[in-house]
């Protein structure tokens, strides 16, 4: 939709995908060449959900676009030392100095191997927020397709403080790579921690203001109020760390207190494990011949396949199988005559048993009346036994869904509040139906843009997860990677983006404490950076910095200078958001939210011109490719859909591109719009990139009932792997015997996390402990430190951006130290009084902002900030809770991953005037040169 | 004769400052100044706590104090209810500050830029120096409202014709249009709903309602 409104003045359709929440549709309205406001799409308002008013945070893309702090320039570093206090001396360069210095040091590293002598790839990449990055960097990914091996390890948050057990659990149990509840349908929601008013982008916040209308309770449950608190029928303040004890008492009311014929009875025997049955040694029993699963059939009275026909399982009791084997670690065998037999639902009953409302009181805080008021309301809001018919199919109709936020479903407890939430759907049968708790994408199994497709039978009537090997034939006992993902985390697998799912944080560490098992990891010879400041949103961030400075080639993409580029050896100047192209994929069924009951593919265009000598990614991506040497391998990559919506060639349609030649970036687009709407309508219709920038979308009907895993479910006649996770067990029994036999004790309380059950432990207690380990006396650190995120900043690298500081401070909370009103008067602590705030390890600095809306225990700071070189950023001198959580060994679970939780002590800063003061001595401001 | 009015409904504002953003960007005003803002209230004592966000602009009053004191005339009302200042005729006196019980003008004494007095071609290309050293505040977007009606756009329907605030909101929690118009969006809400003006007791006849709950169903 590029329309001529007057003479002067046009108006440009485009997208905003800063957060994963998008894209957002919206137009840009250009006058003589100048952009000058940013509107939603009009002519998409059609599409449901809303997806044509962008959020916050695209107002702020005109200010990013002219932004005078911008890099528009090619640069190279003149100082050869690296390091915080150093200057880097950046000088601008041409972009034929700049490509070729980085092209030779490809080539020169090709010469050598693309994998150095300890195995690990010599080229890094790190990227941004949850894969955003991909909407903006073009057909960079088929430049890197064409490398080869690359180290995706180094992370910069993402992949270990996302929400990252939901992540792994979550794909794993119902191709729930990010959950949701069924907005649009859904009566009751339990959310713990669940920030969707700010998360969840523009579709979230309109479906969950029209739920509130018809009257939808959400109970939320969490440490502080947030602005999903804020919208909610009721806020629980809870202890962190202890949500998992609250959701074991709903589980304990609803199986012990309620009776049976509450929850989904024929759901859990005909769906799920629940009727198989566990030997004595904990694994599941099975025939000795077929090693095919048992239930007890009750009409038959006997031990039965699990898929013999017509029988009548048993869901619940203990019974007596006359002969049936065990499958142990490492294929170990248990055969039983008369063997009794549990039911995986039995099991379930026994386990839930000590968990009552009284018991999680202490753990919680939260009053035991209150819990069980919430589990009977979930009970009630249910509505067992009714259906709906959702495009003409007839599925179970369960108005109640249970949401988990970040530091619930991360880090310790991460397994057991997933489990724990996906339980509290399974028992009444809520889990993939409508109104229920559902999952919208997948992103360790394929296809990637349809979650249902994903879905493959496996062994034991189950979907098939194909986990990273842990016998000892096939186990990697030297990692490939720099945080060994496929050695320590058997569920992360090992697809495309399993490495950044992997501990990536323990990249980081071992370069300073690395195991002694393994070989010392090199450092990358070349590490590429793209949109992303991991020196800021990553833990422990000043160590991270050291760690960088010793990296010897480091290429950023630069949009301003900031602190991980402060490293850098080259800065690319890539075009931003509103100046450059790309086609992607939009609706179906997508991260957080975007269940849509439209898809297709929408177009970012220029609607300016780049500034200076700032270049679209896909130029770059081919110049890299030209001059290293990799332009067949790199124009192959794109014509196998690297980087693209769709492949460029398919069974009926072939727009690919010549590999013997250069292609222009409108080339490259112009085939991607082609072969995508080939795609999407089967060849009926091709438009062109022409076609594209005048209409900037192309949208077609995504079925509702296609937002559903159930259907698939139960037309490929599978179970969801629950409640009993016999194979995690075994797979942590093995990796277990792995480390030890290569000398490995330092994973040991990970691999405690291989319950079949999910039993409380005090999750608490590991950062207490950590502390005690570190010497610290963790009274005298008495805080919870937790952060929540912010719409105007997640996910946007938009720090500098003045616009999104301006109004962010009519929000609560922003650049400073949140804490409870009494609290503060106990430590003599005024509201805006500077605050220092520390654990053991580092102090961060803030203005204190005293609420009622916190637990007495617990402080909060919004958003990742502490900048010290990031133009404008450096001068808002927020605090950051990164800047004091560590990076520890201790503090990662079994999937590696950690939370945003910190012990701290607070006081009251004596020189109020000298607070606000950068920290960083020597810096914080650009060099001159730069 | 059309009267236009804002309608907020506050079971439904997340306190995003999507408005607020978007207001800013299309007014093109300088940094500090909010012509709408949406600001976040907490109440009650922990645990027992409630926080509520409030879309604060002009309240284009029917009564309007500002009108009342300003001394040139630049402060006026429009027939349709709009409340206007014209800057040709603004002396920055501030006497409309001290009269409007909603704090929602400003005045701007220099040109101010976002990056450290650095210009940015937008803020260049969008600068309107007659806004210097007068009182401004939230127009209900007169001029799209009025450019939409000359195209026969219904203002609160079409969103050329409608304010860009209630155009943004993400979640459809503003709306715009004739409150005389018993047909318009904002008459049927106003039914619908229990709503409350701010400082009602001042006798000055907002034309910005919030909404609080539905008639006869009670907010869980």
């Amino acid at each position: 939709m590029t329309s001529a409104k007057a003479n002067r003045a046009k108006t440009v359709s485009t997208y905003c995908y800063n957060c994963v929440a998008g894209p957002d549709l919206l137009t840009v309205k250009v006058v003589d060449g100048i952009a000058r406001e940013i509107e939603p799409n009009y002519e998409a308002l059609r599409i449901e959900p809303v997806c044509a008013k962008p959020c916050v945070k695209a107002y702020g893309l005109i200010q990013k676009l002219y932004n005078p702090h911008r890099i528009t320039m090619p640069m190279k570093r003149t100082n050869p030392r690296k390091g915080i206090n150093e200057s880097p001396g950046f000088i601008p360069i041409s972009w034929d100095e700049a490509l070729d210095t980085i092209a030779a040091r490809l080539k020169e590293i090709r010469s050598r191997g693309v994998v150095d002598e300890s195995g690990l790839p010599r080229v890094a990449v790190s990227f941004g927020n949850g894969g955003t990055p991909a909407f903006y960097m073009g057909s960079f990914p088929a430049f890197l397709s064409a490398w080869g091996p690359l180290d995706f390890s180094f992370g910069s948050g993402q992949g270990v403080k996302c929400v990252h057990s939901e992540h792994l659990y979550g794909e794993y149990w119902h191709r729930a790579f990010t959950v949701t509840a069924d907005t649009p349908l859904v009566n009751y929601v339990l959310s713990f921690g669940g920030n969707h008013e700010v998360t969840g982008g523009a579709a979230a916040v309109q479906r969950h203001a029209d739920a509130r209308a018809r009257g939808v309770k959400r109970v939320q449950i969490e440490p502080h109020l947030s602005v999903t608190g804020a919208c909610s029928a009721r806020w629980i303040p809870i202890k962190p760390k202890t949500d998992a004890a609250f959701m074991l008492a709903l589980l304990h009311v609803m199986v012990h207190e309620n009776p049976r014929e509450r929850l989904d009875v024929p759901f859990l025997r005909d769906r799920t494990a629940s009727p198989y049955l566990i030997g004595p040694n904990g694994f599941l029993l099975r025939d000795p011949v077929s090693r095919k699963p048992l239930m007890w059939d009750e009409a038959a009275r006997r031990a039965v396949l699990f898929d013999a026909p017509g029988v009548k399982p048993a869901l619940e009791g203990t019974f007596r199988v006359a002969h049936a084997i065990e499958v142990g670690a490492d294929n170990e065998l248990f055969e039983h005559h008369d063997v009794d037999g549990a039911t995986e639902f039995q099991k379930l009953v026994d386990h839930l048993r000590p968990y009552s409302p009284q018991w999680a009181e202490k753990v919680c805080e939260v009053p035991a009346a209150a819990i069980r008021e919430v589990a009977n309301e979930y009970l009630d809001e249910s509505r067992v036994g009714r259906t709906i018919e959702i495009n003409g199919v007839t599925l179970p109709f369960r108005p109640v869904a249970v949401v988990l936020g970040k530091t619930v479903n991360n880090g310790w407890g991460g397994y057991e509040s997933v489990w724990g939430r996906t339980m509290l759907a399974l028992l009444v049968g809520a889990l993939e139906v409508p109104g229920g708790t559902l999952g919208t994408t997948v992103r360790l199994n394929r296809p990637q843009d349809n979650r249902l497709k994903s879905v493959k039978p496996g062994p034991d009537g189950f979907m098939l997860n194909v986990l990273n090997p842990t016998d000892r034939e096939n186990w990697v006992s030297k990692p490939t990677g720099r945080n060994a993902h496929r050695s320590l985390v058997p569920l992360v697998g090992n697809g495309g983006w399993s490495q950044a799912l992997g501990p990536s944080h323990l990249a980081w560490l071992f370069q300073n404490d690395a195991p002694k098992e393994w070989p010392k990891p090199t450092l990358p010879e070349l590490w590429f950076v793209y949109r992303t400041n991991p020196a800021i949103s990553f833990w422990d961030s000043k160590h991270l910095s050291e760690t960088m400075s010793r990296m010897p080639f480091v290429v950023c993409f630069a949009y301003t200078r900031d602190e991980t580029n402060h490293m850098a050896d080259i800065l690319l100047p890539d075009a931003t958001d509103l100046e450059a192209l790309q086609l992607i994929r939009f609706g179906g069924t997508k991260f957080i939210e975007h269940f849509a009951e439209h898809e297709g593919m929408v177009l970012r265009q220029p609607a300016v011109a780049p500034r200076g000598e700032s270049r679209d990614m896909s130029w770059i991506a081919t110049e890299l490719a030209r001059r290293a040497g990799l332009l067949e391998a790199y124009v192959g990559g794109i014509n196998k859909g690297a980087g693209m919506p769709a492949p460029l060639a398919g069974k009926t349609y072939d727009f690919s591109l010549d590999p013997g030649k250069e292609p222009t970036v409108e080339q490259i687009w112009d085939a991607a719009c082609k072969a995508a709407t080939a795609v999407l309508t089967d060849g009926k219709e091709i438009k062109d990139l022409a076609w594209f920038k005048e209409h900037g979308f192309y949208m077609k009907p995504f079925k509702r009932v296609d937002w559903y895993l159930y259907p698939t479910v139960v037309a490929q006649g599978l179970r969801f792997e629950l409640p009993y996770q016999e194979r995690l067990m075994r797979a942590g029994l093995e990796l277990g015997r792995r480390l030890h036999e290569s000398g490995i004790k330092w994973w040991d309380e990970q691999l405690k996390e291989y319950m079949a059950l999910p039993a409380w432990h005090d999750l608490p207690g590991h950062w207490e402990k950590a502390l005690i380990r570190s010497g610290a006396n963790p009274q005298e650190y008495p805080f919870w430190l937790i952060t929540t995120k912010s719409m105007q900043y997640t996910a946007g690298n938009n720090a500098g951006i003045q616009l999104m500081h301006e109004v962010s401070q009519n929000v609560r909370g922003h650049g400073g130290l949140v804490l409870n009103a009494a609290t503060a008067r106990s430590l003599g602590i005024e509201h805006d009084d500077w605050v220092e705030i520390s654990s053991p390890d580092a102090s961060t600095r803030g203005r204190a902002i005293l609420v009622q809306g916190i637990r007495p225990d617990t402080m909060l700071i919004v958003g990742q900030f502490d900048h010290w070189v990031t133009p404008y950023a450096k001068d808002l001198h927020a605090p950051s809770l990164n800047t004091v959580a560590p990076i520890l060994l201790e503090l990662t679970d079994a999937t590696g991953s950690g939370a945003d939780l910190v012990r701290v002590k607070v006081r009251k800063l004596p020189n109020a005037a000298n607070a606000g003061a950068p920290k960083h001595s020597g810096d914080g401001r650009a060099p001159a040169t730069a | 004769m059309s009267r236009y009015v804002m309608v907020a409904d506050l079971r439904r504002c997340v306190g995003c400052q999507t408005c607020t953003a978007a207001c800013k960007v299309a007014n093109a005003t300088p940094p500090g100044v909010q012509w709408r803002r949406v600001v976040d209230i907490e109440s009650g004592e922990y645990p027992e706590v409630r926080r509520t966000f409030l879309p604060l602009s002009c309240q284009h009053c029917s009564n309007p104090p500002c009108v009342e004191v300003c001394p040139t005339g630049a402060s006026w009302q429009r027939p349709d209810g709009i409340v206007a200042i014209d800057y040709d005729r603004c002396i920055g006196c501030a006497y409309c500050f001290m009269a409007c019980p909603y704090q929602v003008r400003y005045k701007v004494e220099k040109v101010t830029y976002a990056y450290d007095g650095i210009p940015m071609d937008s803020e260049l290309a969008a600068l309107d120096g007659r806004r210097i050293g007068v009182v401004s505040k939230c127009t209900f977007c007169q001029e799209r409202v009025d450019a939409g009606r000359a195209q026969g756009m219904v203002p609160g329907k079409d969103p050329q014709a409608t304010p860009v605030c209630v155009n943004s909101c993400i979640a459809n929690a503003l709306s715009f249009g004739d409150i005389e118009d018993p047909e318009s969006e904002v008459s049927r809400l106003l039914r619908e709903n229990e709503s409350f003006r701010l400082h009602e007791e001042l006798g000055t006849e907002p034309g910005f309602y919030y909404l609080v709950e539905r008639r006869g169903v009670k907010a869980r």
